[in-house]
């Protein structure tokens, strides 16, 4: 079965909202956004008695071992997780095993070793990520896989190889979504994607969000998907900056929608120090 | 609100440092006006001062004419039409273009010939409303404004009250007090007096208290587009309404009702508040910053054309108005 095409540039999907049979790749920016990725990856699986499976082939297991025993050393010490290099791992073997111990399902994730398995494009990439899919994607085996890719590594071409043999990308959990207001994290620049609607009902939300900021550098909050903000979202954001221990601290309004521009002119706080706001492209 | 030594009947205002001048020019004819008017923005070339002129293009001509070229080119003219398009908007145009371009240049000499023909009863209202606030809005700051009023073709009520708004009356002779100018307060009190007319009934009704005001946004721009606003106007329509609605959320009674309807080429909403009383005589017309001015009646009125308030022991009532064309 040949993976389903990922278009460039589609939302990514929350991490949390990964299904059996899923295969997504992550294509991380930085340390923080595999991080906080790949933990709720592995920690809603442990929540749902999944076993989970790390593959290595970059470095010994024992090296990978040491760096998930923080955070994940219970799970390592009883079996839950275990670490195999990518080749003496049968892939559909280990998965079965742990179906027959008796976990709901199985949860596979890659570290990204382009110079081991293969570069995007190569034969031996082909094979690595369609032996990973036939083995998650198998018709009734409630297992997924997170194939966890380093995008610093690869110009647009090769990141669309990756993404083309893989179901789409995985993403960060919303920090919040009640339906009205989406606040996913970013992770470079350091910020908040807002989406939907800031009004009285889902201001304390991004009061709440905006606070996890107080000690980052510069704040950038991209707005691209803003609906609609009223007057105390509005002060909630320019004073992003104020509340701050940090001086001289920038807020970026990224992608400001008319209703903000608007709104800014009709309460006269366009000239706010701190804040550089950018107009939608 | 206090007032201001310059605001008392009587006092004349000092034309020195940071205090406003406010003055009727109530002339009967050309010449009357061009010997007022032209000695006026002449001193204020001389002082050094930013000099304004918003006037129709025949009486702009004329003063240049006037002042001669060399003069009339320091001078800033704005179009009547084009500034006298609401009285919250010029309100607020005066207050930006002050503090952005002209205060930053030193004092403010502003002539202004108002626009009074083609208005509603309310416009007209409200531009006599207007010419109180500038008393109060412009209270303090380094700032002198000259509005001027043909008393050959306006009508008495205008007249009257242009007598009532203006601390001093300007003249060919010089200023002297206005012996019937009245408080600014005093003044949006009378204009406030009389109860709004109830909606129509068959107007389309709303409730909504927290976690409501998504489905109230999506029912104000259904009603905004059921009765004929133009898709730019819904905008600012609904921003403005939701920011009332959001007040009687947060800082009212918890829960308030709206009606929306057109009338004489305007949507018209009104949102009711059973709790808050508002005592303020200019809440929303004194700009953002200061102590105790309320910033989201300030945007609230920059956003639509003509914003009622009407408060009293059974609650408060607000009546937004915006323009249909």
């Amino acid at each position: 079965m040949a993976p389903e095409q990922a278009r460039s540039g589609e939302p990514a999907t929350p991490v949390g909202e990964m299904r059996a049979g899923d295969h997504l790749c992550l294509a991380y920016v930085n340390h923080e956004e595999r991080h906080a990725v790949l933990t709720a990856f592995l920690n809603d699986g442990l929540r749902a008695g999944h076993a989970l499976v790390y593959l290595v082939d970059a470095e010994p297991a024992g090296a990978a071992e040491g760096r998930l025993r923080d955070g994940f050393g219970v799970a390592l010490g009883d079996g839950r997780l275990v670490v195999l290099p990518t080749a003496e791992a049968d892939l559909d073997a280990v998965i079965e095993s742990a179906l027959a111990r008796g976990h709901p399902g199985v949860r596979v994730t890659a570290e990204a070793s382009p110079a081991l398995r293969g570069w995007p494009g190569s034969e031996r990439f082909t094979v690595f990520e369609d032996a990973v899919h036939r083995a998650v994607t198998r018709p009734g085996r409630p297992a997924m896989a997170l194939c966890q890719y380093d995008r610093r590594w690869f110009a647009g071409g090769h990141l669309r190889e990756v993404e083309d043999h893989h179901g789409g990308r995985a993403g960060a959990d919303a920090v919040f979504d009640d339906g009205v207001l989406t606040i996913v994290p970013l992770f470079a620049p350091p910020g908040l994607r807002l989406s939907g609607a800031i009004d009285e009902s889902t201001l304390p939300a991004l009061v709440e969000a905006l606070r996890d900021f107080d000690d980052a550098a510069h704040l950038c909050l991209d707005l691209s998907g803003l609906d609609f903000c009223d007057l105390d979202g509005l002060r909630a954001l320019i004073r992003a900056n104020q509340t701050s221990t940090v001086l001289d601290r920038q807020v970026i309004l990224r992608s400001m929608p008319g209703c903000m521009e608007l709104m800014l002119r009709a309460s006269g706080w366009d000239t706010a120090p701190g804040i550089v706001a950018e107009a939608a492209v | 609100m206090t007032e201001r030594s310059a605001l008392r009947p009587g006092v004349p205002a000092q034309t020195g440092g940071d205090v406003l001048a406010h003055r009727a020019l109530l002339y009967g004819s050309r010449r009357e006006f061009l010997l007022t008017a032209v000695p006026f923005l002449r001193a204020g070339r001389r002082a050094g001062d930013a000099v304004v002129v918003i006037a129709a293009p025949p009486v702009a001509a004329a003063l240049r004419e006037q002042l001669g070229s060399e003069t009339a080119a320091k001078i800033e003219f704005i179009d009547a039409a084009e500034w006298f398009r609401g009285p919250m908007h010029a309100l607020a145009s005066c207050h930006d273009r002050a503090r952005a371009d002209w205060w930053p240049r030193g004092r403010l000499r502003l002539l202004a010939e108002p626009v009074w023909d083609g208005l509603t009863p309310l416009e007209t209202r409200e531009w006599k409303r207007h010419d109180a606030l500038l008393n109060v809005v412009f209270a303090g700051t380094p700032t002198q404004i000259m509005c001027a009023y043909d008393r050959a073709a306006l009508p008495a009520h205008v007249l009257d009250a242009a007598a009532r708004t203006h601390p001093e009356l300007a003249g060919p002779d010089g200023a002297a007090p206005a012996g019937r100018f009245t408080g600014p307060a005093e003044f949006c009190a009378e204009c406030d007096a009389g109860p709004l007319p109830p909606p129509p009934a068959t107007a389309a009704r709303r409730s909504f208290a927290t976690g409501g005001l998504p489905a109230l946004r999506e029912f104000l721009s259904a009603e905004a587009r059921r009765l004929g606003l133009p898709e730019e106007r819904t905008l600012p329509f609904v921003l403005a309404a939701n920011e009332v609605a959001t007040g009687i959320v947060r800082d009212g009674g918890g829960r308030g009702s709206l009606w929306v309807w057109a009338e004489g080429g305007e949507l018209i909403c009104d949102i009711t508040d059973p709790a808050r009383i508002l005592t303020g005589r200019f809440a929303g017309y004194e700009p953002p910053g200061g102590p105790g001015h309320d910033a989201e009646m300030w945007a609230v009125r920059r956003l639509c054309h003509i914003v009622e308030i009407r408060s009293g022991s059974r609650g408060t009532q607000l009546r937004l108005h915006v323009r249909l064309a």
